[in-house]
């Protein structure tokens, strides 16, 4: 009988880490020395599709054999004791991985008996983890005849039949109609909230990373450009918007003497728009000296919160710039 | 006034609520002997329509009639003698080929096409616990249908002797022999037959190469023994080249004496040789079903 140990259990310690961890398929880094401290609980896996987040996951669960670095998930070394990783994680691929011709009730019963699980055990947990992911009547139906939205439930269920600690989900909403998408994150949200598993959700959609999870890294290229709480994307962040009557290019310029970071405004924008990386104080009193210096006038100052695509977008760009 | 009483409305639905799992885990054999389960059931056609289920049925049958009905005639005819467990293992092998052709793919391709094989390795088990898990149930299935019916005629002729226990404690070498040549032959053909499937996804493909290879395999080794007979050593190993001469060799080593018809194909080598070409050709199966399923990248 296999125990599951206390302080994996307990939550001590991060819930993924990882230092310098790289690997390369035919030369092309698909992870770039990645490090990561991730805390326990709903986190967010953002980028771009070939950004490296399903190769991350896969080297997490011990799926990938890394080139070099470290890794371990729940305190547990990825490379010395994959098998333990295993036994405390569920995983939901993106991929179609479901036997036509199996209802729900048998397959999700027979992965928790490949988990560990006692058969009657196994059948048992079925029933209920098919019932809180909403499939209670369709559990004896075969899966082949499921609607996409039913089949990523199954999917959901496998994943966690054997109650594990922590859950990774990679692009659970992908396929989705918007009806079926918002349900997808309703119970996902639910896994974290209700059901005390913690959840690693990997996603190229910012709003599914913003709707669900509480901590977000970002990677671009292989490499880790953000990693941190969502609470702290507005901390100290946050832009600047002003409008002024006069020449842009030397109140940008003036502004950056100053030492503030200025930039035209975007796309979008107006020709007469500003935007200031806000720092405290400091950010206003070089705005107001700026235009004061110029003799441009101030038409309007507004403070505008960082979102998470200012975040990605902004982090994405930089590391594009230094690459 | 009093208040209405507290019972719950018709209809209303209660959450259920999580409950987290704190009973027993088990190891890495249980996960083994659950794939092996499944899979069985699976290549069985068990829990599916009944036309997943008819061909192993009928190969079943096929394999159990003529001897249940040699017994049956020796019931009433004490002389009657037709059928050796050296022809039961020959005459069945055709029957398990087909069987083995049936259920390996069954058990590996749809893992493959389907895309579960990243659910199986993100479980608490192996790559190499995978392959166990696959091997153990086609060798049972395969085990099934190469010892029953020589199981059964060994049981049946000492049930119609005059003192069936006295006659089974005469006869435990032949039923020794039966255990020896089932097992060796549902080993020898189970890991061939998976060999072969885990290379395709498409399970008609790997139906095909395995009927075809067999077939083509015996026609090569008749080929190959005729032009190089007189010529020592190979005319003695050639024939291994083909799971048919095989088996044969393997039966004639075991039941010479007993069996008059002796194939002028057969194998010279002996019975130790065939033993051990049969041992090196499951070893080499699972070597080459590792080496395609332990590929981590």
């Amino acid at each position: 009988m296999i125990e599951i140990q206390n302080t994996t259990r307990t939550g001590q310690g991060p819930a993924m880490f990882t230092r310098g961890l790289t690997k390369r398929y035919k030369g092309v880094a698909a992870l770039d020395g990645v490090d990561l401290d991730v805390p326990r609980t709903a986190v967010g896996l953002l980028g771009a599709n070939g950004a490296g987040k399903s190769t991350l996951i896969r080297t997490l669960l011990g799926l990938i054999d890394p080139d070099d670095g470290d890794a371990s998930v729940l305190g547990i070394d990825v490379r010395r004791d994959p098998i333990g990783v295993r036994r405390v994680v569920g995983y939901m691929p993106e991929a179609d991985c479901l036997p036509g011709d199996a209802t729900a009730a048998d397959f999700v019963a027979h992965m928790a008996e490949v988990a560990g699980l006692p058969a009657r055990a196994a059948r048992q947990r079925a029933a209920d983890v098919l019932y809180q992911v909403g499939l209670d009547e369709e559990r004896y139906r075969l899966i082949k005849g499921f609607s996409t939205g039913m089949k990523q439930r199954v999917k959901h269920a496998q994943a966690t039949v054997h109650d594990p600690l922590r859950v990774m989900l990679d692009e659970p909403t992908a396929g989705m109609d918007p009806q079926g998408r918002d349900e997808m994150l309703a119970l996902v949200a639910r896994i974290h909230e209700r059901m005390g598993i913690s959840v690693v959700l990997s996603s190229h959609i910012l709003d599914d990373i913003e709707r669900v999870c509480r901590y977000v890294v970002i990677l671009d290229h292989g490499e880790v450009v953000a990693s941190q709480p969502m609470e702290t994307i507005d901390e100290g962040g946050g832009d600047l918007l002003v409008r002024i009557d006069g020449d842009r290019a030397a109140f940008i310029a003036r502004l950056q003497q100053l030492g503030a970071e200025a930039r035209p405004g975007g796309e979008f924008g107006g020709p007469d728009e500003v935007i200031v990386r806000r720092d405290g104080d400091a950010s206003h009193d070089a705005v107001r000296d700026a235009a004061a210096d110029l003799g441009i006038a101030l038409r309007s100052l507004q403070a505008r919160t960082r979102s998470l695509e200012d975040l990605y977008f902004g982090n994405v760009v930089s590391a594009g710039e230094r690459r | 006034m009093s208040a209405p009483p507290a019972t719950p409305a018709y209809g209303e639905i209660y959450d259920r609520g999580y409950r987290h799992y704190d009973g027993e885990r088990e190891g890495r054999l249980h996960a083994i002997w659950a794939l092996a389960r499944y899979s069985m059931a699976r290549a069985l056609g068990i829990k599916k329509g009944w036309t997943s289920k008819i061909i192993p049925i009928l190969l079943y049958i096929g394999a159990l009639l003529p001897v249940i009905i040699g017994i049956g005639i020796r019931a009433f005819v004490p002389t009657f003698n037709a059928i050796d467990y050296g022809t039961v293992f020959v005459t069945v092998f055709l029957l398990e080929g087909i069987f083995v052709a049936t259920i390996a793919p069954e058990m590996l391709c749809p893992d493959r096409r389907e895309g579960t094989l990243p659910l199986y390795f993100s479980r608490p088990m192996t790559r190499g616990d995978y392959v166990s898990g696959k091997l153990v149930g086609a060798a049972l299935l395969t085990l099934s249908i190469s010892l029953a019916p020589a199981v059964i005629l060994w049981f049946g002729r000492q049930l119609l002797s005059g003192s069936p226990f006295a006659a089974m404690r005469d006869h435990a070498d032949d039923l020794g022999k039966v255990l020896v040549a089932g097992s060796a032959i549902a080993f020898y053909l189970g890991a061939i037959g998976l060999m072969i499937s885990s290379f395709t996804k498409r399970k008609g493909i790997a139906v095909g190469i395995i009927i075809v290879g067999v077939t083509i395999s015996q026609a090569l080794a008749v080929s190959l023994t005729i032009a190089l007979r007189g010529t020592k050593p190979w005319e003695d190993w050639v024939g291994f080249i083909s799971p048919g001469l095989t088996v044969e060799s393997l039966v004639t080593g075991l039941w010479a004496p007993s069996r008059g018809r002796v194939s002028p194909f057969a194998i010279g080598a002996g019975l130790p040789a065939t033993l051990g070409v049969m041992a090196l050709v499951v070893a080499v199966c699972c070597w080459v079903m590792y080496w395609r399923y332990g590929n981590r990248d």
